[in-house]
């Protein structure tokens, strides 16, 4: 099973440490070892998306990324988009525009969504570019890309 | 909390108010948003154990031998399995017993298993199965469904290769001949495309002793499931029990495939008395599992002077590949779709399904009719530029309506038919007329056009699997008033939870978050036929209203009692039981609920529903294939740069046929989702195939959309009365998908002027189409123009 390493990073806020196989990626260590199975794993390769999280505020595909190489830094993932038990604006808006299908997707794109927003962004064609990264087979995009831009106005006039 | 801006309510006329063509919350939204969906992937337990395949890399090959030694001796390998040690039958196959299970023999598909490793980590299970050493002797395969039909090609199957051919005969052919004044020929090739769900394979056994099983599985057709598994271990239906987990996407692969894998997880479990999953790495997902058909359609069609059609002969051949599977039943749909929504006096189709050691030919959304459409449609561009009427007109004069409504299988269409109708609103919505005149300026390198898909779709299963279409449900009245139901059909995305809440949520007279819609689980429907056909909110919510009528001859009595009323004047609506014509005098449905249940009375309902019987010749392809129907028509318009071809679907009118609206945003997110599917198998998705080895499985290489290419989709919902669904509602799953690769195919010739015979439209197929009229045709050296025109794929 090859050397294991310590890992300590700041997770969805709360300080938490790892000993882990050296090769592991950081998106089995959030499934397997933090328990955290919100963050899926859709393709393995980086291009679908659904393992995206926020390393130190920036989407990342968690499957291209070495658990250790995380160490010290902070990871945010879909189970911490939540504050004080209320939803993100963007998660609002994805369920109450009809953005979710089958929900594999959604993870990721919630965290994408989050991290576009967290850039001020409010142009459409923006927000379609930048979601791009995140693949969905069921909705065709155009709820998810109403419900982002409903949130981006939310956002922006919550700042 | 932020305050969300929602479109208003709409509802249909005739109903009382209730949650139906509203756009309430979907149930499983919210779980689904915040991550706390459990998927197959993310179910462990204590002790279990993750399954991986020895697969063949070749697509032909006799099997010589096969050494499992190495990995057996790996580290965390606990079971290694070949086809001796299966209990029951060593058969997957859904409709004919063509497909083991593992092979001993004979390889005719990249990736046949020919054993499978169960150990104590994929890692480790993966590995293992690497080092399993197969002893194969390659063997001639064949890798084109036209070539296979040659009396001396290799053999796939010592049957033939030809499985089925279908047909539809009607008319005089010799007599319409004779009346047409033009006749267009043409061959297409239409390629095959990959589901590309999210959420891979996977599945969950899960044994007891070696008496019964659990599997957990991502699947669309749990009853599927149960049968293989059943079948595999040789244990009664009864003693396989099969729990649909959440499903990420299916659009028919997970219809017959996830049978395969759940064959095998029961096969390791069964052996190892441990829980075993087994989870599909993508490229393993993509090589192995079910596609759409790459078919060939050969077209003679007619017209006279002034656009009619006099006839359509069709011949299409179906790349089934290895194994028959779904594909005599999608060729049976693709067989009596293959002229569109037109009236023609005479008519001949064959369809044929042929063996290769190509990919795996299955269910996907639209079944065979997307490629007839693609074809059928295109041939009528065809024909409209040879008679020089614009392409909305010819469809106008050839569409079926209600005085001309009879199909080419001689059934009359019930009324009202609506192609007529979603024609007109898409054209008027995309503004044909401007559009048309528009479309043609300018000759630079970035051409516009526009063009028409349009679709007449049988609703349900087509005859020949009539026996199948019947669904079982189960509603439970709880003691304070909230309600579970269960029904055999799956959510797999498209809303079929939502749809059965909204339905059991109307028919009871509760809000929709009073019910919970539970997941199928073979113990507690009955056997309700597969999840696919855009069957789902029909057969389901039909079951459920059957159910609630049951319960109602329970609950009305306790409610009139309550009310001092007669139990035939009792109402349920918004959460109250109510006297018809005087509302004033009401009491909560949970308190008529609370009083069932001091009483001891029954609170649990069945419900049943099979379509009616049909009559239908399968040699003359005469009589009545589905019961009812469903219109779509797609108009795109795009835009074309012709020098690199590459197409981009600016927007899509959209006009659907539904029967009645069950829940207005799952509606629209099926259409838009179908549309932007479509979109990609007709403009970018292209599985690129040496010797039955896929080339490009993985979304590097195979193109699916993205965010940056959805089109602007303006939507036109069509309503009427009378059709057999839920309150009159039709399928929309597939209609939604069907007609759009050839309004797009359509809008691309419109923009450059010239014909394409190629799905996809990828770019090397638009130079090649192109020729001498690629803007730099005349700057290129003539051996770079041919090797572009290579470039494209031959027949």
């Amino acid at each position: 099973m090859g050397k294991r390493i310590a890992v300590t990073l700041t997770l969805n806020g709360e300080r938490r440490s790892f000993e882990i196989p050296a090769g592991r990626r950081l998106l089995d260590l959030l499934r397997d070892d933090a328990g955290l199975t919100g963050t899926k794993e859709g393709c393995g390769a980086g291009e679908c998306g659904a393992c995206t999280v926020l390393l130190d505020g920036r989407p990342v595909t968690s499957c291209l990324v070495l658990a250790a190489s995380a160490d010290g830094h902070e990871v945010v993932t879909v189970e911490g988009l939540a504050r004080d038990g209320a939803l993100h604006p963007f998660q609002e808006a994805l369920v109450a525009r009809g953005g979710v299908q089958c929900g594999f997707c959604t993870p990721g794109i919630a965290v994408s969504g989050v991290a576009i927003l967290a850039r001020g962004e409010r142009d459409p064609q923006a927000h379609a570019r930048l979601l791009s990264g995140n693949l969905c087979r069921c909705t065709g995009y155009t709820k998810v890309l109403e419900a982002l831009a409903e949130a981006a106005e939310v956002v922006h006039a919550a700042d | 909390m932020p305050r969300t801006r929602r479109a208003p309510r709409q509802r249909p006329q005739g109903t009382q108010g209730g949650p139906l063509g509203g756009r309430h919350e979907r149930p499983d939204a919210r779980a689904k948003v915040a991550g706390a969906t459990r998927f197959v992937a993310d179910l462990a337990l204590p002790g279990m154990l993750h399954a991986a395949p020895v697969l063949a890399p070749v697509a032909s090959a006799r099997v010589l031998g096969l050494d499992l030694d190495d990995a057996r001796a790996c580290e965390g390998v606990e079971a290694a399995l070949t086809a001796a040690h299966i209990p029951g039958a060593n058969s997957v196959g859904v409709i004919f017993p063509d497909q083991p299970l593992l092979v001993t023999d004979r390889v005719r598909m990249v990736g046949d298993r020919l054993a499978l490793v169960a150990a104590r980590t994929p890692e480790a299970a993966w590995h293992a199965a690497r080092l399993a050493r197969t002893d194969l002797e390659a063997l001639p395969g064949v890798y084109d469904p036209v070539a296979a039909l040659a009396p001396d090609a290799p053999r796939v199957h010592e049957s033939g290769n030809l499985v089925r051919t279908f047909a539809v005969v009607r008319g005089d052919l010799e007599r319409a001949h004779g009346h047409a004044a033009v006749v267009v020929e043409a061959e297409y090739h239409i390629g095959g495309q990959e589901h590309a769900y999210l959420e891979p394979q996977g599945c969950l056994a899960i044994p007891e002793g070696r008496e019964r099983i659990t599997i957990v599985a991502s699947c669309q057709c749990p009853f599927y499931v149960q049968q293989a598994v059943a079948r595999v271990l040789g244990l009664s239906l009864a003693a396989v029990r099969v729990e649909q987990a959440p499903t990420g996407g299916g659009f028919g692969g997970k219809e017959d495939y996830p049978s395969e894998l759940a064959a095998s997880a029961a096969l390791l479990a069964w052996h190892t008395g441990r829980p075993v999953r087994f989870i599909y790495p993508r490229e393993f997902d993509m090589q192995a599992s079910s596609k759409r058909h790459a078919v060939v359609v050969r077209h003679r069609w007619g017209a006279d002077r002034d656009g009619r059609l006099c006839f359509a002969e069709v011949e299409t051949i179906m790349d089934a590949g290895a194994y028959i599977g779904l594909s005599t039943v999608v060729a049976e749909r693709a067989n009596v779709s293959a002229i569109g929504p037109y009236h023609v006096p005479a008519v001949r189709v064959t369809t044929h399904v042929v063996y290769t050691n190509n990919l795996f030919g299955g269910a996907f959304r639209g079944f065979g009719q997307p490629q007839v459409t693609w074809a059928a449609e295109a041939t009528m561009d065809r024909l409209a530029k040879r008679l020089g009427i614009d392409p909305l007109e010819l469809r106008r004069r050839n569409a079926l309506d209600d005085r001309r409504r009879r199909l080419c299988t001689g059934q009359l269409m019930p009324k009202p038919v609506l192609a007529r109708t979603c024609l007109e609103k898409a054209a008027e919505l995309a503004g044909w007329k401007s559009a048309r005149s528009r479309a043609h300026e300018g000759e630079g390198l970035r051409r516009h056009g526009i063009g028409i898909g349009f679709v007449l779709y049988g609703c349900n299963l087509h005859h020949g699997g009539q026996r199948l279409d019947r669904s079982s449900a189960v509603v439970i009245l709880q003691a304070d008033g909230s309600v579970v139901v269960r029904v055999g059909l799956t959510e797999m995305g498209q809303g079929n939870l939502t749809a059965a809440q909204t339905i059991a949520a109307h028919a009871l007279g509760v809000e929709p978050t009073q019910v919970q819609v539970w997941q199928p689980d073979t113990t507690t429907v009955a056997d309700s036929g597969p999840t696919v056909a855009s069957r789902g909110a029909h057969m389901s919510g039909m079951a459920i209203l059957d159910a609630v009528r049951s319960l109602r001859r329970r609950l009305d009595p306790v409610a009139a009692e309550l009310l001092g009323c007669k139990p035939r004047d009792v109402v349920l609506a918004r959460g109250w039981a109510r006297v018809a014509g005087r509302p004033r005098r009401r009491v909560p449905i949970a308190q008529v609920a609370a009083e069932m249940a001091a009483r001891r009375i029954e609170a649990i309902a069945t419900g049943w529903h099979r379509t009616r019987a049909r009559r239908y010749d399968a040699v003359t392809g005469q009589g009545d294939p589905y019961a009812f129907y469903a219109v779509a028509c797609h108009v795109a318009r795009v835009e074309v740069d012709a020098d690199l071809g590459l197409v981009r679907v600016e927007e899509v009118a959209a006009a659907h046929d539904v029967g009645r609206v069950i829940h207005r945003a799952a509606l629209e997110g099926q259409i838009q989702g179908g549309i932007v599917q479509g979109m990609g198998w007709g403009v970018t998705e292209e599985l690129k195939l040496d010797r039955g080895r896929l080339l490009n499985p993985n979304f590097t290489d195979y193109l699916i959309p993205t965010a940056a290419d959805a089109p602007l989709i303006r939507i036109a919902v069509v309503e009427s009365e009378g059709a057999g669904g839920p309150y009159g509602a039709k399928g929309v799953g597939e209609p939604s998908l069907i007609p759009i690769a050839a309004a797009v195919r359509n809008a691309v010739c419109d923009a450059l002027g010239v014909e394409i015979d190629r799905l996809p439209l990828s770019p090397p197929v638009i130079v090649a189409a192109l020729g001498d009229r690629h803007p730099f045709a005349d700057v290129a050296e003539p051996d770079r123009r041919e090797r572009h025109a290579r470039s494209a794929p031959t027949p």
